[in-house]
């Protein structure tokens, strides 16, 4: 049998599944599930950017009314992260795969998307760990630096909150580090392979990755 | 674009492209519950695009852009399994055994035979196959898959002889 033998019976013939739609149903299911992705987007921004900017507001409500200075850097900080991850969501949203583009072009912005969730991760130390722990050192030290004569429990309590803290990021490094590992890194190889079948080459996954 | 005429182009594609819909399904997906999800995704997508047909792609290439492209990110495991909605969609598979004639049934076992081969090659070139066997021209598969005709004919030829050494027996000569 030559290919055209087999390209005639492929497209005579029935693919032996009926599919019954039922339109109703169908066009409410596409709906709700449009709803539903934009709300899910919305929700998850919001309560990202909700909690960066309620953490703001606490600390610079606490540093103007009992004066205390030390809770300037730690409020600056919380407005950073949340001003960070709505510019980065924006950006992320212009970039995104469209689904009716060619698919060597869908594929390329889906990796591209990846990696930069990967660098994203990745760098968390840099863009979110980093500026809190920082802003949080800035006061402890003061209160330490307050409570210097107050005896050794006060001392204690101060180096356990400090010591909790710290144990608390780290947590949040090996989480992120973990998913990285765990999801993203497979379904960058993955993409990286139909990017190569689709003729182009690309650099493998140990080389740096740019934002 | 009104949501009325987004639905009016959508029910028109149902209408006249659901067979190609449901090949591209069918040979990114082997088993049934996976194809029922797959599909649904590929009906969802295909809707979400309307809105940025402008008519310049052929409704064929869009179409094979937004099935393929959904089926190269859909992965087994991560189905959104619809619990407590209605079903709209209701896969039969049709009784095989009996067809009319013998040539009918061969046909159907080389049909069969030719979607396991599909899926066990590399997803991109299944995709080739797949717009290969439904006889769509290089320069419409260039456009789908944004790649040079001349890497396709270069593909197609690996292809073609990948499928034969699957179907060993039936695709000696191709």
């Amino acid at each position: 049998m030559n290919f055209e033998d087999l390209q005639k019976a492929w497209q005579s013939h029935d693919p032996g599944t009926k599919v019954t739609i039922n339109p109703g149903v169908l066009m409410k299911e596409v709906r709700r599930n449009q709803q539903q992705f934009w709300r899910t987007i919305f929700w998850r921004d919001a309560r990202e950017v909700g909690v960066a900017a309620l953490l703001t507001w606490l600390f610079l409500d606490r540093a103007i009314r009992h004066h205390d200075w030390s809770l300037y850097p730690l409020s600056l900080d919380c407005l950073f992260v949340g001003v960070y991850i709505v510019v980065d969501r924006w950006i992320q949203h212009r970039r995104r795969p469209v689904m009716n583009d060619a698919i060597q072009s869908c594929i390329q912005s889906s990796l591209a998307q990846v990696n930069h969730q990967i660098w994203l991760l990745k760098n968390i130390f840099w863009w979110y760990l980093l500026p809190i722990e920082s802003g949080l050192g800035v006061l402890i030290a003061v209160h330490l630096w307050h409570d210097r004569h107050a005896g050794l429990s006060a001392m204690a309590g101060l180096t356990a909150y400090a010591l909790f803290c710290g144990l608390t990021f780290w947590g949040v490094y090996w989480v992120n580090q973990f998913a990285v590992r765990k999801d993203l890194e497979p379904r960058r190889q993955e993409l990286e392979t139909l990017l190569m079948e689709t003729g182009v080459a690309t650099v493998k996954s140990e080389t740096k990755i740019k934002p | 674009m009104t949501a009325q005429a987004q639905e009016t182009i959508f029910r028109q594609w149902l209408d006249q492209h659901l067979g190609l819909m449901l090949k591209v399904v069918r040979g990114c997906a082997a088993a049934p519950p996976d194809q029922d999800d797959l599909f649904q995704d590929v009906l969802l997508q295909v809707w979400s695009s309307i809105p940025a047909f402008r008519g310049e792609a052929k409704e064929t290439t869009w179409i094979y852009r937004v099935a393929f492209n959904t089926a190269l990110a859909w992965r087994r495991g991560e189905r959104r399994r619809r619990e407590g909605l209605e079903t709209y969609l209701k896969f039969d598979v049709l009784p095989q055994a009996y067809p009319s004639h013998a040539d009918s049934l061969l046909e159907q076992e080389i049909v069969e035979k030719l979607y396991s081969a599909i899926r066990q090659l590399p997803k991109v070139d299944a995709s080739l196959a797949l717009m290969h066997l439904d006889g769509l021209s290089y320069q419409e598969m260039a456009e789908v898959l944004g790649i040079s005709e001349n890497y396709i004919g270069v593909k197609l030829n690996r292809i073609r002889k990948q499928l034969a050494d699957q179907l060993k027996g039936d695709g000696d000569e191709l």
